[in-house]
């Protein structure tokens, strides 16, 4: 960087941003340091720091089918519904959204920047004040109790920010790009296909991610619709755990290690995306 | 390559209409030139001719065909936009095989019809890079070279010089020039630079708020106006217009004195005379004026003149020994006074034996 120096300052925002960074992720690691842990290190006064004897016995106990944990919840499953829903309503959500984006972006039809402007206020209500109107919904729908039902409900939730996303970064691109195409011999779709789309990957893969987050982690929802255990998600799981085995820390440890996980590799695969993303509109690029 | 011809294009958005009914016949391998100052219509008209904006009314044919209900894909027209364009995510080569590839063209033709064209542009180091790593001038070549690769019935440059600084576009103008001359595409080319049309030109079309004002070659235009504003639009600096009456050839400003003398003109009590700053000249008689401003640019000088009838631009190759605030006069070459109706603005008939 070619400004003056203002070490104070730097030093100042930095600090700041270790101490909001240890507030918010010492819980976490904390965490992640007992699913190392033995039950009886974690009973242990002083409380230690590191694991004084590191092991994955914990890890083993959620996926040992002789286990009394997996006995009562089943990893794999839960793990591969979760898996089923976030993936599936992210595709779901992505391809529509960028479909109802374009649209929103580039044609021009009455009310159009007020139904978008809708969108973006439909999630701004409390999803709790949902939750009871969707379970009737769902009953009605005979989907409660199923992944399918929670796939549509998600997708129907997760649609309208990703459609916002990728509308507002679609504006971004000049239209003449298009114009372009289409002289060159290019098809609407092929114009938007093989033009537009690679240049707004940035937002969609954080639509994408914005959305798997957000449905890999969606706990209310699920535990009002899903009821038997064979169709529980990650988040269900984790809280019937906790329950079930206050002082088996370790193990929750364990749990919540293995749920943070995908997120965690979400972010740090698409981090560059998320911002650049996010900050479409921001400055011209 | 194929003849344009435009039968009574009307373009209007909802309740106004931009365009009024425009006639214009291209002929085959023909370069013309839309000029006229923003707003009056040039680019809607060739965004029209292209497809991107669909005409009210009207009839736009090529070679022959009526194309009117075709989307832009089906037109078998190329075109080159003002800021060009080109597909940042692809590389120079990719950029100009798109339409190639588009059309489901082999791959070694691709590669053999964007060898060529980058050949002709000296783009051939540049085809793998990428747009951003491109110059302004390179970028324009792009451009073109995406519009050449297709070989298609008609060019349309919309403006494609305006991005450049002034002596890159001095360049590029004579690049497209000759690349119409080698490839004799018929070329539609719109810009609001007249300086632009008068040396690119085979046909200038002079345009006004949505009107059609005069066609013709660039001399033409230049030497036989029709009206005062074809006159003050070409040529720079622009055309000195003077109120002024006609007796017997003579024609006098409002104060009098005799500013020029042309032949075969009806005498007329108001009329305006229009005088190019070159047929201006220093005189013993004629015109009192005084010397405001003295711009030499080397080549020649261009002196601003204060009279009682407003100011008048001089300019000469002559080394003039003239200083700021000295009284001269001047008067027009003989002949060299157009002259206009003061009220309708055309250019006043002149008798066949002048």
């Amino acid at each position: 960087m070619n400004e003056t120096p203002r070490p104070f300052y730097w030093t100042f925002i930095t600090l700041c941003g270790l101490v909001i960074a240890t507030y918010i992720l010492f819980p976490v690691f904390w965490l992640f340091l007992a699913s190392f842990k033995t039950r009886d290190e974690l009973a242990q006064l002083p409380i230690a720091f590191w694991p004084k004897d590191p092991t994955i016995q914990a890890y083993r106990d959620l996926f040992d089918s002789g286990s009394q944990s997996s006995q009562l919840l089943n990893w794999p499953t839960l793990i591969s519904n979760s898996f089923t829903v976030a993936v599936t309503s992210t595709i779901i959500v992505v391809v529509l959204g960028t479909f109802a984006g374009y649209a929103f972006a580039r044609l021009k039809f009455p009310g159009r920047d007020l139904i978008l402007g809708g969108l973006l206020v439909s999630r701004m209500f409390q999803g709790a004040a949902l939750l009871l109107p969707t379970y009737r919904l769902m009953n009605m729908l005979n989907l409660q109790d199923s992944l399918i039902g929670l796939i549509l409900l998600y997708s129907a939730f997760g649609l309208p920010f990703a459609t916002w996303i990728i509308a507002s970064s679609l504006r971004e691109i000049p239209f003449e790009l298009e114009e372009s195409a289409m002289m060159d011999g290019a098809s609407r779709l092929q114009s938007m296909v093989m033009v537009v789309l690679p240049l707004a990957t940035p937002a969609l893969i954080t639509a994408a991610m914005w959305h798997f987050v957000g449905a890999w982690s969606e706990f209310a929802f699920a535990s009002i619709l899903l009821e038997s255990n064979e169709n529980k998600t990650v988040t269900i799981g984790l809280a019937s755990f906790v329950e079930l085995f206050t002082l088996e820390f370790q193990r929750v440890g364990a749990a919540a290690t293995l749920v943070a996980l995908p997120i965690m590799l979400v972010f740090f695969f698409g981090q560059r995306y998320f911002t650049r993303g996010l900050l479409a509109g921001a400055v011209k690029g | 390559m194929g003849s344009v011809n435009l039968r009574g294009i009307r373009k209007a958005y909802g309740a106004v209409e931009v365009l009024h009914g425009i006639d214009l016949d291209v002929e085959e391998g023909e370069f013309a030139v839309l000029v006229g100052p923003s707003g009056c219509g040039k680019s809607t008209l060739l965004r029209s001719i292209a497809g991107l904006e669909t005409i009210s009314g009207g009839e736009i044919s090529l070679a022959g065909k009526v194309i009117n209900h075709l989307p832009p894909k089906r037109r078998d027209i190329a075109m080159v936009f003002q800021n060009y364009a080109l597909y940042p995510h692809m590389t120079v080569a990719k950029n100009m095989g798109f339409s190639l590839r588009l059309s489901k063209e082999s791959k070694s033709e691709i590669d053999r019809k964007v060898t060529d064209a980058a050949e002709i542009l000296g783009l051939t180091e540049l085809l793998d890079r990428y747009p951003k790593q491109l110059s302004g001038g390179q970028r324009q070549r792009v451009a073109m070279g995406r519009a050449i690769v297709r070989d298609p019935e008609l060019f349309l440059f919309d403006e494609p010089l305006s991005n450049l600084d002034a002596k890159l576009r001095v360049q590029m103008r004579s690049e497209i020039k000759e690349l119409h001359q080698r490839l004799k595409t018929t070329t539609i080319y719109v810009t609001h630079d007249q300086i632009e049309a008068m040396t690119m030109a085979d046909k200038i079309v002079v345009m006004r708020g949505g009107h059609v004002e005069q066609i013709g070659s660039p001399l033409d235009l230049y030497d036989r106006p029709v009206n005062m504003f074809v006159a003050g639009f070409i040529g720079s600096p622009a055309m000195n217009f003077v109120p002024a009456s006609v007796r017997d050839a003579s024609v006098m400003t409002t104060s009098g004195a005799e500013i020029g003398t042309q032949e075969g003109v009806e005498s007329v009590g108001e009329a305006i005379a229009g005088i190019r700053p070159e047929d201006l000249r220093l005189s013993d008689t004629g015109q009192e004026a005084t010397v405001s401003l003295i711009e030499p640019t080397g080549s020649e000088t261009q002196v601003t003149l204060r009279t009682m009838d407003g100011n008048l631009i001089l300019t000469t190759r002559d080394r003039l020994d003239l200083d700021v605030g000295q009284a001269v006069h001047v008067m027009a070459a003989p002949g060299k006074t157009h002259l206009f109706d003061a009220k309708s603005e055309t250019a006043l008939k002149l008798r066949e034996s002048a």
